[in-house]
């Protein structure tokens, strides 16, 4: 189940969401973490990234990892506490499967949950639907 | 805000239509290393509509005192270039491409932020009139190594231009053999239906479009410069290794670039690469670290991925003393050493 803002920015409605652009899908207290297509499309070509270590412990907020790409370097906020359990190494040789599939193959990392109250500071699909509408005045 | 003439088929072709220099510009169709791999492998095409196009007419030798390269020796339909307007502290007002119409008449392609800048700094300084013909034409490059496999060899020989003239059997005001890629090709400069007629004629040849940030890592990859990010008012042909002036001629600027050839300079543009794994880009402004990392010697200008290498590179100002060839030295990516070697232009080796 998808919707598609202007055309353009494709978002899921099976998973949560930040301010920042993360997107977060919850399987019992497994967090798989990724950066939206909106964020993709905004960074453009994606050609590096910089990895969290696995078993970092993490809290809401904190930065992670960070995305490259021609545009920008652009930090990846974690969206909830806990540690982080396993990152997707083959981004660090094929970083553009970012682009190419951001809510697939393009995932960043899981982190194990600390404190399952911490979701219900997450975006649901329609509030970050408004959140992009916002920025960008649509 | 400007936007390119041709955003309408460009959007409709998927463009990702971007903002550069303040124009609305296609930044890709698909991948820019895709893209970028196409020009090198074989041939795309790119709307270059908001490089500034300035039509300028006067007196020959007026003209020659802005300029840093000789324009009186070139014959008519040759293009003088890349050279430059300097101020008098012998810093790039613009790097620009000269086409000699005849000996009164001139059209000069600048960089889109310094169109108006230059129109002014021309008036400034001589008596030359100045028309603006950025907004009359639009201007497309098609670039890469097999372009004469796509489309019949051009009458145009590499630097020289043809007025006037047909290209694909659309009327254009100008067709021009140079570019900005390390790439043989094209450019055209004709009114908008125009163009847009001659990118359907191009796709039907097979000829695929490509986006300015494809255009951006092939001239990364040729070591040639953008104004803004690896040259500007403060930095002299001589610091970066720039060769578009002639001393057999007076020009504004002239005596400091002497003075810096006389007495050297402290800093001087080169190139760099990282290890393959590391896969971060160097921004503008990074520092440049000795070996070792406890001296600052040079900040970047420049970077990105290089598709053709399967690495970063890029190029920045390093002190004298620290800028041989195949050193090693390091980059402060966020507090991260990250070990660069120096490199001499062109970064790749294309044949």
């Amino acid at each position: 189940m998808s919707v598609v803002i202007d055309g353009k920015y494709l978002i899921l409605k099976d998973r949560h969401y930040t301010e920042t652009d993360e997107w977060i899908l919850i399987n019992g207290n497994i967090a798989t973490v990724g950066i939206t297509d909106y964020a993709q499309k905004k960074l453009k070509d994606i050609v590096g990234i910089e990895l969290p270590q696995v078993g970092r412990e993490v809290i809401i907020g904190e930065q992670v990892a960070v995305v490259e790409s021609v545009k920008a370097a652009a930090d990846i906020f974690s969206p909830l506490s806990g540690s982080v359990l396993e990152v997707n190494k083959e981004l660090q040789s094929s970083p553009e499967t970012i682009n190419k599939d951001p809510y697939g193959r393009g995932w960043i990392f899981k982190l194990k949950i600390k404190d399952e109250k911490e979701v219900s500071k997450l975006l649901n699909f329609e509030q970050y639907i408004i959140s992009i509408k916002q920025r960008e005045g649509i | 805000m400007f936007s390119s003439p041709l955003l309408d088929i460009e959007t409709k072709l998927n463009a990702d239509i971007g903002e550069f220099a303040n124009w609305k510009m296609p930044m890709k169709y698909t991948s820019y290393q895709d893209e970028h791999l196409l020009v090198r492998r074989s041939v795309a095409f790119f709307d270059i509509s908001h490089m500034g196009r300035l039509k300028v007419s006067g007196n020959q030798n007026e003209l020659e005192l802005l300029v840093s390269k000789e324009i009186s020796k070139n014959k008519p339909n040759s293009i003088i270039g890349p050279t430059a307007f300097l101020n008098d502290k012998g810093g790039f007002e613009d790097d620009v491409m000269i086409y000699k119409v005849s000996e009164n008449e001139f059209l000069i392609v600048t960089n889109a932020i310094n169109r108006e800048k230059i129109t002014n700094w021309i008036g400034k300084n001589s008596g030359l009139n100045v028309e603006d013909l950025t907004f009359k034409y639009g201007m497309l490059a098609i670039q890469g190594r097999n372009v004469w496999n796509f489309i019949e060899k051009a009458e145009v020989k590499p630097l020289e231009f043809i007025l006037n003239t047909k290209f694909l059997g659309e009327n254009v005001f100008l067709l021009s053999r140079s570019g900005w890629t390390g790439e043989d090709g094209l450019e055209v400069w004709a009114d908008a239906n125009t163009l847009t007629s001659i990118i359907q004629k191009l796709l039907k040849l097979g000829i695929k479009p490509a986006g300015l940030i494809a255009r951006d890592s092939l001239r990364q990859e040729m070591g040639y410069v953008l104004y803004g990010e690896d040259i500007d008012s403060n930095i002299t042909p001589v610091e970066a290794r720039y060769w578009v002036f002639s001393l057999d001629k007076d020009f504004i600027g002239k005596e400091k670039i002497m003075e810096h050839i006389e007495n050297g300079v402290n800093r001087i543009r080169l190139g760099f690469k990282l290890k393959k794994d590391d896969r971060l880009l160097p921004r503008k402004d990074y520092k440049i670290k000795s070996p070792l990392g406890s001296r600052d010697v040079g900040y970047v200008t420049s970077s990105t991925f290089s598709p053709y290498l399967n690495r970063v590179i890029g190029m920045g100002y390093i002190k004298p003393e620290y800028a041989y060839i195949g050193y090693e030295l390091a980059i402060d990516i966020r507090g991260k050493q990250v070990k660069a070697k120096i490199s001499d232009f062109p970064l790749i080796n294309t044949r």
